[in-house]
């Protein structure tokens, strides 16, 4: 079972800017948790101070099911890989790079790659472990992230805007997958997403920001008009639309 | 006999060539091999992070270093090598802690440092004339304790890149990921800034500053356009780095031609060859 995760009064400020403001949540264990919330909201900045990545003020602690403080095991799903599309890496190496001790110009360790290749399987992607990373389409390269972060058997996984560069038919394959494989692994998870659609359908709870906290709990009970109005302001119309559309498309495609 | 006695007593026996009767050819061409192979392993490194300005601006700071060196009456190729490892890590220091692209970090360090040398040059007349061999380099004047450094120095690289090479790969990917799986990014980009300073400062020796960059990119740069993994990726870098210094210094004896120069031609048209290769294999 994951960690449940209790955050008080949360402060981050860069050069003096609030980027959260005494932010006070919680995590609870075995979830889905996304957090929501505008550009520059601290979506992102409240996942890096869950990861420990970055100085805060408050406190952020870990719990397990017994209530004492533990020390997560992180699988971490980064919106996308910023790199040079000519690289001579194949899923497979990727994977083994975090992995596999001895570096990878010495040979491929065969229970590394053993490791690999079950989380390949998992997010059914076995077949993609021979190519090239850069030859990746977006949908492919978010599946071998997700594998990235299951190989370290992780009991908190955290991802962020995890379909934003991957069409819906990618999207659905995508969402689809972390629910079977949350119903196996029963870790808690945390999902930064602007994408309503995603949150609804996948989240069971949900944490709105704008720099301070605007609402917590239950997705149901979270998303309605007014706290869409209070998080997105004038653009909530324009997100509501979008995130019906969306889901409008959904079940038409399913039908 | 000593150790370099006995080495130049090997080459003269297994290499019946009038080249191999020469210490000071022996030692070029052992100082090249270990050279060129490190920069082979680290330039991947260099290629990955982006960093060929960050080591354009190191070379270039050898530059205010050595001006320094020859003004204090300290051996410049010390202060040269101190100086470089302080600009390198001040650069990483900085831009963690800075919003400022990497760019505008490093030109900023790039045109401070030069700023200095011209300043330290103008101050003292006839010390433009000293600097110009570290302008150019020259392998074949390399002496025997500064090739047994530049040995040492290839020990600790490779140590260095086999405790390192797939963790400073994914730091290059992505760092927050790196971060993520218990890895100390920023430790790791220090000893490598660090490092990489030092492996600038004797490549210096051999190629010039002018040209060290080109010899830490260009065969990273081919070996990209060869490999399909990211273990051939090391393999190619290295054999290509060695090809090409063996090459160059090969025809730098032939043609009295200056051995950075060849060096570095060498390993541009590997990379022609390999990105012509590229162009075939993706069609």
């Amino acid at each position: 079972m994951g960690p449940s995760i209790y955050i008080r009064n949360l402060t981050v400020r860069v050069d003096g800017r609030a980027i959260l403001d005494n932010v006070s949540t919680e995590i609870p264990s075995g979830f889905v948790t996304a957090i929501i919330g505008p550009n520059g909201a601290g979506k992102t900045t409240m996942l890096k101070v869950i990861l420990n990545q970055i100085d805060y003020a408050g406190e952020v602690s870990f719990k397990g099911s017994d209530g004492s403080r533990i020390i997560p095991k992180f699988g971490y799903v980064p919106q996308t890989l910023d790199f040079d599309r000519g690289l001579p890496m194949t899923a497979l190496d990727f994977l083994l790079l975090p992995l596999q001790k001895g570096p990878l110009w010495w040979g491929r360790k065969g229970r590394f790659v053993e490791i690999a290749f079950e989380s390949l399987k998992l997010v059914e992607a076995s077949h993609l472990a021979g190519r090239q990373i850069g030859k990746l389409s977006g949908g492919e390269l978010q599946r071998i992230l997700l594998a990235s972060a299951l190989s370290s058997k992780p009991n908190l996984l955290l991802l962020d805007e995890p379909v934003s560069g991957v069409d819906i038919a990618g999207e659905r394959l995508f969402c689809d997958l972390l629910d079977s494989i949350r119903m196996r692994e029963n870790f808690t998870m945390v999902i930064v997403s602007h994408d309503l659609s995603l949150v609804s359908n996948h989240a069971d709870r949900v944490i709105c920001l704008n720099q301070m906290l605007v609402c917590h709990g239950t997705t149901d009970e979270m998303l309605t008009p007014a706290n869409l109005q209070a998080v997105f302001g004038h653009h909530s119309d324009a997100i509501r639309s979008q995130h019906i559309l969306r889901k409008d498309f959904k079940n038409a495609s399913e039908r | 006999m000593d150790l370099f006695g006995l080495i130049y007593k090997f080459f003269g026996t297994v290499f019946p060539f009038e080249w191999a009767q020469s210490a000071f050819v022996i030692r070029a061409l052992l100082g090249i091999i270990f050279l060129t192979l490190l920069c082979g392993a680290m330039g991947i490194m260099v290629v990955n992070f982006r960093m060929a300005f960050f080591s354009d601006t190191i070379s270039h700071s050898a530059f205010t270093g050595v001006a320094l060196g020859l003004l204090l009456g300290i051996n410049p190729w010390m202060t040269l090598a101190i100086f470089a490892v302080i600009v390198g890590l001040g650069i990483i220091r900085v831009k963690r802690h800075t919003e400022l692209s990497t760019d505008t970090v490093t030109g900023v360090f790039f045109s401070t440092v030069i700023a200095i040398g011209i300043a330290i040059i103008s101050l003292r007349k006839g010390l433009n004339r000293d600097l110009q061999s570290y302008l150019f380099g020259d392998i074949l004047t390399i002496n025997e304790m500064e090739l047994t450094a530049m040995i040492a120095l290839f020990i600790l690289g490779i140590i260095f890149i086999w405790l390192t090479y797939n963790k400073l790969l994914l730091i290059g990917l992505h760092e927050d990921l790196a971060f993520s799986k218990g890895m100390n990014t920023p430790l790791y980009q220090y000893i490598f800034a660090g490092l990489l300073a030092v492996v600038v400062a004797f490549g210096i020796r051999a190629v010039g500053l002018l040209l060290v960059t080109a010899l830490l990119i260009l065969p990273a740069a081919s070996a990209r356009n060869m490999a399909r993994s990211a273990g051939s990726l090391f393999w190619w870098s290295m054999i290509l780095a060695l090809v090409s210094g063996i090459a160059g210094l090969a025809s730098s004896l032939l043609w009295d031609v200056a051995t950075g120069a060849s060096v570095i031609l060498a390993a541009s048209l590997f990379f022609l060859i390999s990105s012509m290769l590229r162009v075939i294999r993706t069609n």
